[in-house]
Formats: C-alpha cells, structure tokens, sequence
C-alpha cells in the first residue's frame, strides 16, 4: 500500500506530463552518464592500501597517495611531534563553540565574550610557541590547519572591524562617516590578490630591515581588512532594514548611543544580516586559496606542492579532488550551521 | 744592510696583511648567516626533481641540494637550511627584499634580469632547454629526425614558436598540432595523436613520468634552445657571491676531480693531486681566503654529494624522473659542465 503510494509521487513528480517526464528521463541519463564513471574512478576501481604508487591500480584513484601525504596534507610541514599542539588547539576552538552554543542564555554573552579575550592568544601561542613550547615558525605551517587559521583569524579582524564601520557610516559626524566610507570603499574595490601582494611583497620592499612582520600575518591581516569592509555592508543591511522607531523608542527609554545600540539596535540588525555574513565567511574560507600566490601552503598549496614530488607525479586528480571535498564540507557545514541558527531564531 | 733587509721584510709584512685585508672585505650577508645559524634559501614551491617537499616533509631536489651544499660549506651543517618557497611572482622581491640570502629556484639567466633587476647569476647548476619527447620506437636521436613527424604543443606558447622556427629554418616538414592548453597537448600525444610533444627539458621528465607507460619514451637530450639556469645573489657583498659562485664550481669540480661523499676523507688523507687538496682544504688555505673555514667543500661533499650524486640522485637514474645527463654531463663527457680551476 506505501508502496505504491510512493510510487505514484514519483510518477506524479517526475513524468506528470510528457515533457516534465522527458526532462527527467534526460536528468536521469546525464547523471548516470556523469556520475557512474566518477563513482568507478572514486570508489571501485581506486586502490586504498598500500604504500607507493606501484601498489596503485591503473584506471582508478590512487588514494594511497592522500595516504601517504595525509600529514602533510592536515598540518603542512608543521614537525610531527609537534603536531599534538594543533590537535589541542583545535579541540579548545571547538570546545570554545560548543561551550558557548550550549551554555544558558544569561551566560551566553558574558562566556563568548571571555572566549574571544581567551582563545586567539592561546591558540597562537600552541601554534607558534614560546612560554616552554618549542617555536615554530609560520613557514612550517600548512594544510588544513593554515587554512582554518587564516579563516578564523581573519574573521577576528573583519567582524569586529565591520561592525564598527558599519555603525561608523551610519553616523551623525560627519568625519566619522568620511573614514568609514573611505576605509569600506578602498578594501572593497581592491582586488584580494593584490591586497596580498602588496602586503607580502611591496610591504618588506618598504619596511626598512626587510622582514619586519611575519609573512602570514601581513597575508591574514591584509584579508581580514578586505572581509571587514564586506561585513559592514553586510551589516549596514541589517541595521538599514531596522525599523528607525527601534532606536527611537530605546532613546525615549533613556539609554545612550552606545546602550542603545548594543542592546536594542546591533543584536537585531546583525540577526538580519547573518545569512548575508556567512556568505560572507564561505567566501572568505574560499579566498584563502588565493594566499598560494604568495608561497602560503594552505591546503590547496600543499595539494598543489605535493603534486611535484616524483615519486607521486600525476596524481593532479586525487591531491584536487581531495581538497576539493574538504574545501565543500567546511563550507556546507558552515552553510547548514548558519541555516539552523537562523531556524532557530525565527527569521 | 740588515737594516735594508728588516726594511723589505717589514714591507712585505705589510703587503701580506694588506692583501689579507683586501681579501677579507666585509660581508654583512655571511655575518648574517653565521650570527642566525641557519642559510636562508629561497625555492621552487613545488617542481619535480628540482625542489619538492617529500612525504616526511623534507625538501629535496636539485636546486634543493645547492642549498645544502652551500649551508654545509658556510656552516658545516648542510641541514642548517631554512626555505622559503617562492612562487613565480615572488621570487625576485623575495631576494632584493633581503628575505633570502639565495635563490635556488631554476631561473633563467638572461642578460636584462642581470642587467635590469639588480641580481646576479652565480653559475649554471641545470642547462635548461626546449627539447622533445618521442617515443622510443620512433627511433630519433635528435630533433632534426623529426623530419615528417608531428608535434602536439599548447597554442600561442613560447615552445610553439620556438618549434616552428626551427624546423623551418631547417626546412624540415614537421606539423605542429596545436592544442589550447599543455595538458591537452600531451595528452594527445600520450594518445599516440603525435609524434612528439615539446618543453624543457626539466618539465619533460616530470610529465614522463605521468604518462601510461614512461619507460616506452625518451626525452630528446640535444635542446633547441638554451635556457640555463643557476644560483642567484643579489648586487652587491662581493664575498658573499664569491662564496656562492665558487661552492657551485666545488661540486662540479669534485665530480671532475673524481670526489664523491664515499670517498672524500680517503681522497683528502692521501689524494697525491693538488687540486684535490686545494678543494678539501687540505693545501692552499682557499676557505680562509672568503672568511669560511678551509673544510668547506669537504663538508659540502661529505654532507651532500658532488654535482653528480646530486643529479642522479634528484632527476637522474636514481629519481623516478630517470633523467639523462644530457648537458648537464661534465665537458670532458660530452656535456657543457665546467669549472675554473681550483689553483
């Protein structure tokens, strides 16, 4: 009975007439046409034990490679006793999400508050070192790791950094809306690329001493600042669609600008824009790749990089492939988190 | 008289420390190095053979070892290296930044990026050139065998113009097949759709060995163009590229001069020839003459090989890039390899 029940909605969705019917049978071809091949190459006919590239089948995906470079492809050359440190910095981030999601509303604020003051200080001091850990330098790190640390980094930059001038161009001084407008329109009419160019090659050109500021941090910072005028246009949606009575009605109660805005106007505003700042985000964790220019191996360096090794020449399509995937889970599960919060907030 | 005697022997005492001095001129890059610890090499990020980070995360290849060599040499350790991978766009302001005290990264020397960019090339460690892959059944030794034969390259790139001139210069009927892009092109010709396909000869031994079956090809060892590449330093601290240049001519002396890393204390305990001894410091002093110690190019062998170990063991039989010398073979064997005389 179900059964033929839902037999009948297929055929009512896919062949309700004879030209959606066509369409489908076409969809059906195509993706068998794409998908079977792929599906052979990926899974059946690919070999996953061993150890060289002799090991491997010929016709199918050689993932013994990713097997090999795993390491390399998570940390980048980042040493591998050392390699606990990131692991632990790791749990802390996400511990620090959790406890934050999970903690009870009053708490909330107060918690992602002393998690922002407490977490990037540790986080840099377990990748980098000092204070008893062995340091290690920036040129060692890699991989996912680098990838996630531009991300989040660079996000510690342009959120706070988009809010302010976001409120900035909303302002009754004039002067203050000047900068605000010159910093948002110069970073968002910049190129990335060149944004990182500048700062990993014409930067030490200029600075007297040549080295001066660490090459990944001028890399995460010029990024940030490119996200930060994103966001506060981002932003400057949400606070625009406010209805103005909202701040009126707060002044009439008595609170000044800053109360105003921090407990009536930006938690509203910034409800509206999330869906446009985790759009925001996902570009920003693609546009890391973009850092490759400068010789940062993030994941897709090291994809790219452990592409020259002779002893696995030829494997473009795995090392892509690959990091493709885990470039498309991040920013799936950053997409479905973002869609679950707005859910949850009933927007 | 034996005042005129003390005279001489008190103006010769000067002239000997005046040309030490002279010698010794200062060189804030091998202060630099000596005070850091390390050598700071700049490098391909990633290149078959030449530089590449292996599974363990270690860099090596060819260009890789010069940096190990010259670390060895400068401060007896040849794991004393730092690298900094540098992409194309990078690797000149990299160097005139003060980033890197070398760059080891296959670039071509040519007259206006010595004359334009303020840098200078120290030697030749590959001779680079554009050359062919045929298969071996084809039974070509040269590219004038071509005669007939087509040729898969990517549309508009340097190599298809190079080809063409050539074989028209020599009024050869070879087809160049063109294809939009590289990878395209030598798919074709894996496809057996050509004869031959055309690029460097370095770049060919790495797209040999992604073809079905490597082994059944061979790379066409006489180039038609010439394209070598070397160490570069930048202007300037004339010691520094003294040491730079003449670490380079060391390996390939060595190999000239019949020392490897295997043989190297036997050769500097009992090696009967000067220039052997010259080379591993055991005559003449010539470390001590660019401020480095005498050990320096026995460290550099002992810890890394000369030119030919190098080679074999980076792009040549002991790579899986199975790469012959071709050029890059000593001139008394055929190639163009040659060093000035350690004396």
């Amino acid at each position: 009975m179900t059964r033929a029940s839902s037999l009948s909605i297929w055929r009512e969705r896919l062949f309700a007439t004879p030209f959606t019917g066509f369409v489908s049978m076409v969809l059906v071809v195509l993706i068998a046409w794409v998908g079977i091949p792929l599906i052979r190459w990926a899974v059946i006919d690919a070999t996953w034990a061993g150890s060289t590239r002799a090991d491997c089948a010929p016709g199918g995906a050689c993932w013994v490679f990713i097997r090999a470079r795993f390491g390399q492809f998570m940390y980048g050359l980042y040493p591998v006793d050392q390699r606990w440190r990131v692991d632990i910095a790791g749990i802390a981030f996400v511990l620090g999400i959790a406890s934050i999601v999970l903690a009870p509303q009053r708490l909330r604020l107060k918690l992602g508050l002393a998690m922002l003051v407490a977490l990037p200080p540790l986080g840099i001091w377990l990748l980098s070192g000092g204070f008893g850990l062995r340091y290690i330098e920036t040129r060692e790190w890699g991989g996912l790791m680098l990838t996630l640390f531009i991300s989040i980094y660079s996000s510690l930059i342009a959120i706070p950094l988009g809010i302010i001038f976001a409120l900035g161009r909303q302002s009754e001084l004039r002067i203050i809306r000047l900068i605000s407008v010159i910093f948002i329109e110069f970073w968002r009419g910049v190129p990335i690329i060149a944004v990182i160019f500048l700062a990993s090659l014409l930067l030490p050109l200029i600075l007297p001493g040549g080295i001066g500021i660490d090459r990944l941090a001028r890399a995460v910072i010029g990024l940030g600042f490119v996200i930060a005028a994103y966001m506060a246009e981002a932003v400057r949606g949400g606070l625009q669609a406010l209805p103005k009575g909202q701040r009126e009605a707060a002044t009439a109660l008595g609170l000044n600008y800053w109360k105003a805005t921090g407990l009536i106007v930006l938690p509203q505003a910034l409800r509206i824009s999330l869906p446009a700042m985790t759009n925001e985000f996902i570009a920003l964790i693609k546009n890391t790749t973009l850092v490759l220019v400068v010789s940062i191996l993030d994941l897709l360096g090291v994809a790219q990089a452990s592409l020259a090794d002779p002893n696995w020449v030829g494997m473009n399509m795995e090392a892509y492939a690959f990091s493709g995937a885990i470039y498309w889970l991040i920013c799936f599960a950053l997409s479905r988190w973002s869609r679950s919060l707005e859910k949850k907030r009933r927007l | 008289m034996t005042f005129r005697i003390l005279g001489a022997a008190v103006l010769l005492t000067a002239g000997i420390s005046m040309a030490q001095a002279q010698q010794l001129a200062p060189s804030p890059t091998l202060d630099a190095i000596k005070a850091r610890g390390n050598l700071e090499c700049g490098v391909h990020l990633g290149l078959p053979g030449f530089s590449f980070a292996n599974d363990k995360g270690e860099w090596s290849g060819l260009d890789v070892d010069y940096c190990k060599a010259l670390a060895a040499a400068v401060l007896g350790d040849a794991s004393k290296v730092k690298y900094t991978p540098t992409s194309v766009q990078q690797r000149w302001p990299i160097l005139q930044s003060g980033q890197v005290d070398v760059l080891s990264r296959n670039s071509t020397i040519t007259f206006s990026r010595n004359a334009t960019l303020g840098l200078n090339f120290q030697g030749i460690n590959f001779y680079e050139g554009q050359t062919f892959i045929v298969r071996k059944s084809a039974n070509a030794k040269t590219a004038a065998d071509l005669d007939g034969a087509s040729v898969c390259v990517a549309a508009g790139s340097t190599e298809e113009k190079n080809a063409a001139d050539w074989f028209r210069e020599r009024n050869l009927k070879t087809t160049i097949t063109n294809f939009q892009k590289n990878d395209d092109a030598i798919a074709a010709y894996d496809a057996g759709r050509c004869d031959a396909y055309t690029a460097g000869v370095g770049a060919l031994a790495g797209q040999r060995a992604k073809l079905k079956n490597p082994e059944e090809h061979v790379i066409l060892t006489q180039p038609i163009s010439n394209d070598p590449q070397g160490p570069v330093t930048r202007w300037g601290d004339e010691r520094w590229q003294l040491i730079v240049r003449w670490v380079l001519n060391g390996t390939i002396a060595a190999e000239a001069l019949g020392v490897t890393s295997k043989n190297v204390d036997e050769m500097k305990a009992n090696s009967k020839n000067s220039e052997v001894r010259r080379l591993l410091g055991a005559e003449g002093g010539f470390g001590a003459m660019m401020g480095l110690s005498n050990d320096w190019m026995y460290n550099a062998i002992k810890q890394v090989g000369n030119y030919g170990e190098s080679y074999e063991r980076t792009v040549g039989m002991g790579s899986p890039l199975k790469l012959e010398r071709g050029q890059n073979q000593l001139w008394t064997k055929g190639g163009l390899l040659f060093t000035p005389p350690f004396q």
